[in-house]
């Protein structure tokens, strides 16, 4: 029963595995070749010889995240929506008529740090994706009426997904963790501003205008294509794309000065669930304690910690239990989960939590333990390249954060080295009580 | 055209994948593979033993048995020492269990293939079922039935209940994991029991894929061999009962929102030429999580009502969270299903509506040449997203093998869409489409209001934030007035706590 803890992951960043075997490898195992225009437009190319598929990502460098104007929450979200109703050129059904008719997996994502439009075609279709998707990045046109029909469905998203429990907590967490940075809303926003989206027409434009420019989109090219026939393909067709990015207002979080607890419930019956979050840094493949800390989250809450022993399967009291050091372009959570059995044993499983904390913080993880962890890594990464979409969807928010791949291969090469005394510091660092946020979420009784 | 198909041939490597699957059932109970150049293995180790073999009072066992093989403890190592040595290969053994079969799947990398085999095999032949781990994994599944599935879902929620609507009294007629009574019931017993009897040589149909040699294979098929020859769990194909008329059955619980699904059994399976007709109207009618389905359009993109609007005609689990169809969960008897996602629940009955009054179309008019045309050429390209790992390959291997397919489903469907007819398409529509005799299951609040809407067919019309064409105003008209046929004896509440009690 995969659905069983299947759900539970969707609210849970996805980390992409890391770590390097050998001191000197290159990780990633495709040759690739970066390349860009006079206007700010860049492409990386990933040739995969022999599946007859395409992967076309493009990843634009903007999401919830840069929702920084009051009452705009979940507009990157909407607006990712809009893209789908057409241009001059392309109106909405005949765009979606060219894709049905190339047979495309074809579909968008937002999050909190960009904006992806993914396509997985055959190879000579590559032309004709090329052509739809740069004329709707640079002409999108629709009128008011397609934007509040859209927004319809945007609620209905957001309907279908607030009766899971995670979507209660993940949200509260946010709002309390941030007091000034927009990481403080999710990435669908909160309900008040869904339900306003409709009366947001002009800013829609403006929000199109500012950000959909091609100085703040990546395109990912991965599968069965000539590299120099793409080439020649981005700069006919991108070539005219007008830059004019403007950067959004993003306030700095200010330090936590102490710890943040609240409860928050739930409209309907759950175990309780416990988030503690503390604050982490920006993601930087050469930040040696940034790096450090995914490995803590790993040894001190993975399925192989003495903390998961303990909880999950010799004492029960939890469903599970695991932590996430997120990835973002601006410093985020450090955050533990976990699902606690009975209620009561709240107290005993934060108390357990703090103890392992503390312990990480007082000395080294053993050096056995963490070059498997390494290896860990290494392999989940390598093992997650096996099409070109796969390839291209993990790759996408690596590039979203640095704007190329090159940051891979760092990382690799900064894992490798991590000693057992960094991972302590790491601990030291991040794990700090009043840097914490705790969220207690537990539903209803009867 | 010739230079097209030519270049179709490769995608996924599917030429190769065809060459190496003909004639490589190497005996019945494994299909194999080889993929040389691809540095992982894949294993799917499938019993055909399923929920419908679960004995009365013990709903939910074989689901429970395949949770404590795999994640359980071997009688060689604990499940504490299985996780510390699955830990470097970042692998893992899952498992998924449906009506007619369970499976066991992993993948490793060939660094690691000796150390995650001997994993696999020892948990599979020698579980260990100790008294911990049951006590965990069943608690584990008691808290998916009791709380995750009744509050945190209730799409899922509302397709399972239909599931059980349409097959009650038959041995589909319950949730995999069982009900919280039938669940608390099981005893570790059980679970040995249920083990000893059918996981057997019977039953057993071994997948392996990708980068392994030919000795491996050979000694793969012999250490499962050591499993006891045993029988067959044969059980009679399911017979649900016939539909008279449009019967509802309301799952009341606090909600904004209201998820909808309906349907009814549908007699026919993949393999035969009806049902790849059939399967191209179903794309074009309601492809899942596409744009390209019509329900989706009407319901979705002109109207803003939802999320999307979707239809079936083989068993989708959790289609909330993946885009194409998932393999071994093959099934002799399947159901024609509608899926709309929640709708506010102002708009619910307009919804319904809305996709009753489409599929009465269908059935009545037929599908358009131009519509039959495109939906031809979307599926040829389209249907080859749906296996494109070697593991996904395997798994449809494996379920031509329970459909008795020669050859290959989704070689057939691509040869099927090259020669069809929209005459045979229409034809197949009209022999197993219809829309009078089905079961609506409605997860909303107010389920009194509905019941009393649905039996008095009153007329459900919809207001918007904004001005619409004329055109769908008029469209509007006819749909909130759309005719509902329902008894009021038809009509059931049932309050969400007591699902799957």
């Amino acid at each position: 029963m995969q659905k069983r803890t299947m759900w539970l992951l969707l609210l849970l960043m996805v980390v992409l595995g890391a770590g390097s075997m050998k001191a000197g490898d290159r990780v990633f195992p495709y040759a690739y070749q970066r390349y860009s225009l006079e206007n700010g437009f860049r492409a990386i190319l990933i040739p995969m010889k022999g599946s007859g598929l395409v992967a076309y990502y493009t990843v634009v460098r903007t999401g919830s995240r840069d929702e920084w104007e009051p009452g705009h929450t979940g507009f990157a979200h909407f607006f990712e929506h809009m893209m789908f109703r057409g241009t001059k050129n392309y109106p909405g059904d005949v765009y979606d008529r060219i894709v049905t008719e190339m047979g495309a997996s074809a579909n968008a994502y937002t999050t909190d740090d960009y904006t992806c439009y993914y396509m997985v075609v055959a190879r000579e279709n590559l032309e004709r994706v090329m052509e739809i998707e740069s004329d709707r990045f640079q002409n999108l046109s629709y009128d008011e009426t397609a934007f509040k029909t859209e927004a319809g469905a945007v609620y209905g998203e957001y309907r279908k997904g607030r009766v899971n429990p995670f979507s209660v907590l993940f949200e509260e967490l946010l709002n309390t963790a941030f007091d000034k940075h927009t990481y403080k809303h999710t990435t669908i926003g909160f309900e008040k501003d869904i339900k306003n989206m409709p009366n947001m027409y002009d800013y829609s434009l403006s929000f199109f205008r500012r950000y959909y420019r091609p100085e703040n989109t990546v395109l990912i090219l991965a599968g069965d294509f000539d590299v120099e026939q793409a080439r020649k393909m981005i700069a006919k067709y991108y070539g005219n794309w007008k830059p004019g990015y403007v950067a959004p207002k993003i306030a700095p979080e200010p330090e936590q000065s102490g710890e943040r607890v609240k409860e928050v419930s739930y409209k309907g019956r759950t175990l309780p669930i416990v988030a503690i979050a503390y604050k982490n840094d920006a993601f930087d493949p050469g930040n040696r304690l940034f790096v450090a800390a995914d490995v803590l989250a790993e040894l001190a809450f993975g399925q192989n910690s003495d903390l998961y022993k303990k909880l999950v399967i010799r004492e029960q009291k939890v469903q599970f239990i695991q932590a996430d050091n997120s990835w973002n372009r601006d410093p985020n959570l450090f955050v533990v989960y976990t699902m606690v059995k009975k209620e009561d044993d709240i107290p005993y499983v934060r108390e357990q939590i703090d103890r392992t904390v503390a312990r990480f913080r007082s000395q080294p993880p053993a050096s056995d333990v963490l070059e498997e962890t390494k290896k860990r890594s290494y392999y989940g990464f390598l093992m997650s390249l096996d099409t070109p979409g796969h390839v291209a969807a993990n790759l996408a928010r690596i590039v979203a954060l640095t704007g190329g791949i090159e940051a891979v291969d760092q990382y690799y090469q900064t894992l490798r080295s991590i000693t057992p005394e960094e991972v302590q510091q790491a601990a030291e660092k991040y794990l700090q009580k009043k840097h914490r946020t705790v969220i207690i979420l537990k539903g209803e009784k009867r | 055209m010739k230079r097209t198909k030519r270049a179709m041939g490769h995608i996924f490597g599917l030429g190769i994948f065809l060459l190496l699957l003909n004639g490589l059932y190497a005996g019945e109970r494994m299909v194999t593979l080889p993929v040389a150049d691809d540095p992982t293995i894949s294993f799917r180790i499938l019993f055909k033993v399923g929920s419908q073999n679960d004995p009365a009072g013990k709903e939910g066992l074989a689901a429970l048995t395949a949770a404590l093989i795999a994640e359980g403890s071997s009688k060689e190592h604990s499940y504490e020492q299985i996780l510390d040595l699955l830990y470097p290969m970042a692998s893992s053994i899952s498992y998924q269990v449906d009506k007619e079969m369970t499976v066991f799947s992993g993948r490793v990398h060939r660094d690691n293939l000796e150390a995650f085999y001997q994993l696999l095999k020892e948990l599979i032949l020698e579980p260990a079922f100790t008294e911990a781990d049951f006590q965990r994994v069943k608690s584990n599944q008691l808290n998916y039935v009791e709380k995750t599935l009744r509050y945190a879902n209730d799409e899922e929620l509302g397709k399972e209940v239909l599931s059980e609507f349409i097959f009650e009294g038959t041995p589909y007629g319950h949730l995999e994991e069982g009900h919280v009574s039938s669940l608390k019931s099981i005893t570790l017993e059980d679970v040995r029991s249920f083990y000893r009897r059918h996981y057997n040589r019977a039953n057993l149909l071994i997948g392996l894929g990708g980068g392994y040699d030919e000795a491996f294979a050979a000694r793969v098929k012999a250490d499962f061999h050591r499993l006891p020859e045993g029988e067959p769990s044969t059980v009679p194909p399911p017979a649900p009962r016939e539909i008279h008329g449009l019967q509802v059955r309301i799952v009341e619980k606090n909600a904004s929102a209201t998820a909808i699904s309906f349907g009814y059994p549908i007699g026919i399976r993949r393999g035969s030429r009806e049902f790849y007709a059939l399967a191209l109207a179903t794309s074009w009618l309601g492809e899942h999580r596409n744009s390209s389905s019509h329900l989706y359009q009407v319901i979705r993109a002109k109207r803003g009502l939802n999320y999307g609007d979707y239809a079936y005609i083989e068993h989708f689990p959790n289609g909330g969270s993946r885009r194409f169809p998932p393999p071994n969960v093959a099934r002799r008897q399947q159901i024609f299903q509608i899926w709309i996602r929640p709708v506010p629940n102002e708009a619910r009955l307009f919804a319904f509506r809305a996709a009753l009054r489409e599929l009465k179309k269908l059935v009545d008019g037929g599908m358009s040449q131009q519509d039959f045309e495109l939906t031809r050429k979307f599926l040829k390209n389209y249907i080859l997203h749906y296996a494109p790992t070697t593991m996904l390959k395997l798994g449809y291997a494996m379920d031509d093998v329970f459909y008795g397919i020669k050859g290959h489903h989704l070689e057939l469907f691509r040869r099927y869409l090259d020669e069809l007819t929209l005459d045979e398409v229409n034809a197949a529509i009209r022999r197993y489409f219809q829309y009078g005799n089905m079961k609506a299951v409605f997860v909303t609040d107010q389920a009194e209001a509905l019941k009393k809407a649905l039996v008095e067919n009153q007329p459900s019309p919809i207001q918007y934030n904004a001005p619409k064409p004329e055109e769908i105003l008029k469209e509007d008209q006819e749909i909130a007035a759309f005719p509902l046929h329902v008894r009021p004896r038809d009509v059931e509440i049932v309050p969400v706590e007591k699902v799957f009690q």
